[in-house]
């Protein structure tokens, strides 16, 4: 008897922590004691792969979700952090920062949202809405070189990095890459709550049902199409707020950073993680663009192509992704303790 | 005045054989067998450096063209018999797996071929003088080309026994069946001529652009925009009116503004033409 | 009797083939109507159009009392006419219970009381048992009846059921002919079937509409339809 009981113990906290909200909980402590052990280079560019992940989950919630792929957050993205750098470049009656903050989501959000209510509503078929959204992130580039007024053109534009002021006049300074570090992870750690908490819900539900079905949702009473412009809004409104807190840490924004390359590399992060899973989608987004950075400097040519592969592989025949493989397997061993235990 | 106009209007013609022709391939497979080859551009882009690459070994442009697009067949026909052709019943996973194409060989591509910017050495240059203007001479040439290609396959469609059952595919498949038609086989072989025809189109227009491993993404979008406006299925007909509205489109715009504002511009509206008019110019009935 | 649906000349053309031809058609709240008719002769289009799912080309369609020609599907069904497709039109690679879960939560109720209604929508249609199961699990029968299920978890009203018992063997056809008849009489619904099988539409001893080229060929009883001659050359005829 008292020997079972630890083990089965042992047993239930495997299963728990296997769960997704266990292995974040797991994740979130980790980055946040990294700092202690870790300093340099690995604190200053971690939170651009955070907000790389902020970008993938973005497209989770699309695409895993909803079912509606999107190769174009790269745009919303680039148009965040545009959107941060003319805000310091002209906002004077405010912090900068702050600004640039709310105007890069609603840009974002009014963006997908005219794209989205325009095409959901004539029932643009998906395969297309794909296209549209490849054309979009070229349309943001070429709009970023061309108004180089604004943009600074094929220069880019440099971004100075952002403070936080609370009213009584105490100023943090986000220079020093710790503080910069902690604050994005903050944001990223309470933006995935929300998503979690938005797809647990009753939008979240009808999300999964319109992919799963969208004809049957609408035979229930569900205008579909709001669904999806909703879901579309707010993937553009996170995407966005994403490059806008990119831009500030990483001090200079250019147009490849909306272009079809950076698109589709957070499709493959995605696809590689789970598209259905947030933290997959998170996850795999830091791990492969750490690998990149740290590859490409070993195998620049070949880590590419390497990744392509995997793409593609992970398509034919691990459509679930890496969270997906880890969650069937996880199923079929609590089946199996189920049976046994 | 009336020269202004004239020298657009040649500018806006010689875009449209253009843009038909890098259009053809994606045309066909989208029409007959449903599939956006999202690898499309890829296609195009390989054709150009395999013409480089073989000019740069002293093979003369024509055989080096020809070589090309049959090298760019192969591929397609590889890609085709190992991995598409299981997935033809699902359209969203040809379309990911299509872009999977496009990922890996643009990145063969910069393996093999290197990153830097070729070129490929204009095999007519020169203009021809029409009085108030002087066209390129290979532009010309290309349009002439373009134009013939779509009346071979116009022959091909509407004068052969396979031509009859092909189109048959577009009305019905079931009925295509029936009428004695290999569905995989045909399959097959229209997916390796649109990748024939990309490949083609790569290596004509190489000689206009400065190549890079991404030439082909902008074709791309084009070529589906041109569909779309066209009409899906309208192999033809509706890919010379795409591409000539989307190209006369273009260089319209292009007055005011840069050419790739204008495409900007362009891609703004095809999309407004893909919601409001989903079926294309030329195809009627409402959408249901 | 109160009057639920009613179709006045309904007509619809695709481009020159007319599939509904000046339809008029009548059922009161409580009742049970079959459509039957040959292949093409427009029962499918019928429904389409009432459900929302084809917009009428003339004629107009009055659901208690309202006007609800060409409304898009969603404000339909919110109204309470939801369909049942030819292929069971459920999803698939979710649980049963959230099958059902999504029909309710289109009704707007309380999250306290979800699963409830949810269960007892299950327990309604004989699916209880399988409740945590994927619906890859059920059989093509059970499928039928989890939309069913689906329907009325989003207080249809109207239930319109195209071909129901499709792909049934004869014991679940008889089970979902009691089905529709208990569901019908205990909770006040009315629901219009469109059925090949001739077993169940005589079981059902409901009254009968038969469609022939897009127009009413004649309305009547099981037995008044069976016997008429014309109706024997255009449809039963062709069964025999």
């Amino acid at each position: 008897m008292t020997a079972i009981q630890p083990v089965a113990a042992l047993r239930t906290a495997c299963r728990l922590g296997a769960s997704e909200s266990g292995v974040a909980v797991v994740v979130l402590v980790a980055f946040a004691v990294l700092p202690i052990f870790v300093s340099g280079y690995s604190i200053y560019i971690l939170p651009q792969y955070m907000l790389y992940g902020l970008m993938a989950m973005s497209l989770a919630l699309l695409w895993g979700f909803g079912g509606i792929l999107s190769i174009g957050q790269a745009g919303f993205f680039a148009i965040g952090g545009y959107a941060i750098g003319i805000c310091f470049k002209y906002v004077e009656f405010m912090n900068p920062a702050y600004m640039g903050l709310i105007v890069a989501p609603a840009v974002g959000a009014l963006l997908a949202g005219v794209l989205g209510y325009f095409l959901f509503r004539a029932g643009v078929r998906a395969t297309y809405f794909v296209v549209v959204t490849l054309a979009l992130s070229i349309i943001v580039e070429q709009v970023a070189v061309s108004q180089s007024q604004w943009t600074g053109g094929w220069n880019g534009m440099y971004i100075p990095r952002m403070s936080l002021t609370f009213g009584s006049g105490t100023d943090i300074s986000l220079f020093d890459d710790t503080p910069m570090f902690y604050f994005i992870l903050c944001i990223v750690a309470i933006i995935y709550i929300l998503l979690r908490w938005l797809v647990a819900s009753k939008f979240g539900k009808v999300l999964v049902g319109i992919r799963e079905n969208e004809d049957r949702v609408t035979s229930l009473g569900f205008d579909t199409s709001l669904y999806k412009t909703a879901t579309f809004v707010i993937s553009g409104a996170v995407a966005s707020f994403a490059g806008a807190l990119y831009g500030s840490h990483a001090g200079f924004v250019s147009p490849s950073l909306g272009g079809v390359l950076f698109s589709t590399s957070v499709v493959v992060w995605v696809a590689i993680g789970g598209r259905a899973s947030l933290l997959g989608s998170l996850l795999a987004a830091i791990v492969v663009a750490s690998l990149s950075n740290y590859l490409s400097a070993l195998a620049p040519k070949y880590w590419q192509l390497f990744v392509g592969l995997i793409f593609v592989a992970v398509i034919i025949f691990f459509r679930g992704g890496v969270a997906g493989a880890l969650s069937r397997s996880n199923r079929l061993r609590s089946d199996e303790a189920g049976r046994n235990g | 005045m009336l020269s202004t106009a004239a020298s657009v209007l040649i500018d806006a013609t010689l875009l449209t054989f253009t843009l038909a022709l890098a259009s053809l391939g994606l045309a066909l497979i989208f029409g007959l067998i449903g599939v956006i080859n999202m690898g499309h551009g890829a296609m195009l882009t390989l054709g150009a450096y395999i013409t480089w690459a073989s000019m740069e070994a002293g093979i003369p442009f024509v055989i080096a063209v020809l070589l090309a697009a049959s090298c760019v067949a192969l591929v397609g026909l590889a890609f085709e018999h190992f991995i598409i052709r299981h997935f033809y019943d699902k359209p969203f996973d040809t379309l990911l797996i299509t872009w999977g194409f496009f990922l890996v060989t643009t990145e063969v591509i910069k393996i093999v071929f290197g990153t830097d910017i070729h070129n490929v050495p204009n095999p007519l240059p020169g203009s021809l003088d029409l009085g108030f203007q002087e066209v390129p001479a290979y532009r010309t040439l290309l349009a002439f080309i373009a134009l013939g290609l779509i009346l071979a396959i116009g022959v091909v469609f509407y004068r052969t026994a396979l031509g009859i059952k092909i189109r048959a595919l577009t009305q019905n498949r079931e009925m295509a069946s029936l009428l004695g038609l290999d569905i995989g086989r045909t399959y097959k072989l229209v997916f390796v001529s649109g990748s024939f025809l990309a490949g083609l189109a790569g290596a004509l227009i190489s000689p206009m652009l400065s190549i890079d491993p991404y030439i082909g993404m902008v074709f791309l979008v084009r070529a589906f925009f041109v569909v779309i406006v066209g009409g899906i299925g309208q192999i033809l007909g509706g890919t010379l009116i795409g591409s000539f509205i989307i190209g006369g489109s273009e260089t319209f715009f292009a007055i005011f503004s840069t050419q790739t504002f204008a495409q900007t511009i362009v891609f703004a509206l095809a999309i407004l033409v893909l919601r409001f008019r989903p079926q294309g110019i030329l195809t009627s009935g409402t959408k249901s | 009797m109160v009057e639920l649906l009613r179709t006045e000349k309904l007509t619809k053309s695709f481009r020159g083939l007319v599939a509904n031809d000046d339809i008029d058609f009548t059922i009161e709240a409580g009742e049970l109507r079959c459509i039957i008719g040959p292949n093409g002769a427009g029962k499918t289009t019928f429904i389409s159009m009432v459900s929302g799912h084809e917009t009428p080309t003339a004629g107009t369609i009055w659901f208690k009392g309202g006007n609800i020609t060409g409304l898009p599907v969603h404000r339909i069904a919110r109204m309470g006419v939801v369909r049942k497709f030819q292929t069971p039109t459920v999803f698939s690679n979710l649980l049963v219970y959230a099958n059902i879960e999504l029909a309710v939560l289109a009704r707007n109720c309380p999250v306290r009381q979800r699963r409830a209604r949810v269960l007892e929508t299950l327990d309604l249609v004989r699916l209880s048992e399988v409740v945590d199961q994927p619906v890859g699990s059920l059989s093509h029968g059970q499928r039928q009846w989890l939309e069913i299920g689906m329907l009325l978890a989003n207080q249809a009203e109207l239930l319109l059921l195209d071909e129901p018992t499709a792909g049934m063997t004869a014991e679940e056809t008889h089970s979902t002919g009691e089905l529709v008849r208990r569901l019908v009489r205990d909770l006040n619904l009315s629901a219009i079937i469109i059925e090949h099988d001739i077993n169940f539409i005589r079981d059902l001893r409901s009254p009968v509409t038969v469609l022939h080229l897009g127009r009413v060929l004649m309305e009547g009883s099981f037995e008044e339809i069976a016997a008429n001659k014309e109706v024997r050359a255009v449809y039963l005829g062709e069964q025999e």
